[in-house]
């Protein structure tokens, strides 16, 4: 009896390490974010920061979301819709310190998605692939031109498109 | 689920309590020989039809067996399917398919005269054939800007990822108790060690038939059963005289 009884013990012990769940963290990966870095139009080389930049993405036709606040001087990291294949961006500059000079520009990014599967707690990401961007002509833009250094998106670590203005 | 498991043992310990309960002549004056039965004992594991009726995502089946081979010394095996349909976070998946397990049990339980009860440790080389369909799937991001805080959704649409392919090695700690003349409750806990693990494009094996769950970065799994098991006598065999501790009293 006694064996058996050193047994029920182990065999509950062995029950109660089974059902333990270790790994329902998230911590193995995640959607890439987008990172735009500006330069000078005239000084391609030199990072410039655009003054007093303001960052919304375009919710639906006309409606577009908070400010995306972790906008830098010279780099954004901004985040691509999952569920479709083409995110609108409204880049615009001095609308709160020189509200007359004020001048909003539209940026279109196209891109196709890739789902990967990380892990059990994290499921599937999306990586981004085929990057364009189209830059909506008005009347005065201040992006002069946008370049795509990488065309997939799969991390954060460098930039993938370069703004000059 | 566990509190059934939980409730379970005291009933089984309520039945290894009885059975042990015989009183014991402790100076036999018998001149019956001394014999064993052999034979095949077959039965079916409890836990997974109960599993299958309280669960409405699982539905399992195991059918065991063991054959004595010498005195402490049984051929085992396991044949099961197991079917089950898990909800994780961001995803949903069923995975479904058979097993084989096969392997021997070696009792390290000296019985009375007349009892044969085993406390047994075991070894299995396991197969399982099955298929994983991911049912739905949800995309994890942290930063969800357009999609108003929940996650993005990735597909509705079931994908069946088919013929994938495990096999591990099972070591087995468990206890088989007489009930009746030829009736044996047993119940075994199971530490299994994968070996292979055929896996699907983007997607991973994390539910194996007859493994039980897989986690993240670790090839170890763990599994029980509790059988009720038939013994079918085939021939009995003189026992072995034990040779006697010399006495120093």
């Amino acid at each position: 009896m006694k064996r058996i009884k050193y047994l029920i013990v182990v065999l509950l012990l062995i029950l109660g390490f089974n059902s333990c769940e270790k790994d329902d963290i998230c911590v193995d990966g995640n959607t890439p974010l987008l990172v735009i870095r500006f330069y000078d139009i005239n000084n391609p080389e030199t990072l410039k920061a655009p003054s007093n930049l303001q960052v919304r993405g375009l919710l639906s036709t006309d409606t577009y979301g908070a400010i995306i606040t972790n906008a830098s001087a010279d780099s954004i990291q901004i985040p691509l819709r999952i569920e479709d294949l083409s995110t609108t961006y409204n880049l615009s500059t001095n609308t709160t310190t020189d509200a007359a000079n004020a001048n909003e520009d539209l940026i279109a990014f196209t891109y196709t998605t890739k789902n990967i599967f990380i892990s059990r707690a994290c499921g599937y990401i999306v990586n981004y692939e085929n990057l364009t961007t189209e830059l909506e002509i008005d009347a005065d833009n201040w992006i002069k031109s946008i370049e795509v250094i990488q065309t997939s998106i799969e991390n954060q670590n460098t930039a993938h498109v370069k703004i000059y203005h | 689920m566990l509190k059934y498991i939980i409730s379970l043992y005291f009933i089984f310990l309520v039945s290894l309590g009885w059975s042990q309960s015989k009183s014991v002549n402790l100076q036999p004056k018998d001149t019956i020989k001394k014999t064993e039965r052999y034979g095949l004992r077959v039965g079916i594991d409890l836990s997974k039809i109960l599993q299958s009726t309280l669960d409405e995502n699982y539905t399992g089946l195991e059918l065991v067996g063991d054959y004595r081979l010498k005195p402490n010394l049984y051929l085992a095996t396991e044949l099961g399917n197991e079917k089950t349909t898990k909800q994780e976070d961001l995803y949903n998946f069923t995975a479904s398919g058979s097993y084989l397990k096969l392997g021997v049990d070696y009792n390290t339980y000296e019985n009375w005269f007349g009892m044969s009860n085993l406390i047994y440790i075991g070894g299995r080389y396991a197969f399982s054939s099955f298929s994983q369909t991911l049912n739905n799937y949800q995309v994890f991001s942290t930063y969800r800007y357009f999609e108003e805080g929940e996650f993005a959704n990735g597909s509705d649409i079931p994908v069946e990822y088919s013929s994938l392919s495990a096999s591990w090695l099972e070591a087995i700690l468990g206890a088989k108790v007489q009930l009746f003349s030829n009736i044996y409750l047993g119940a075994s806990v199971r530490l299994g060690l994968l070996i292979t693990n055929k896996e699907p494009d983007n997607f991973r094996n994390l539910w194996i038939p007859g493994f039980n769950k897989v986690t993240d970065n670790s090839k170890f799994g763990s599994s029980y059963n509790y059988t009720i098991t038939y013994f079918i006598p085939l021939y009995k065999k003189k026992k072995e005289p034990k040779k006697q501790p010399t006495s120093s009293e």
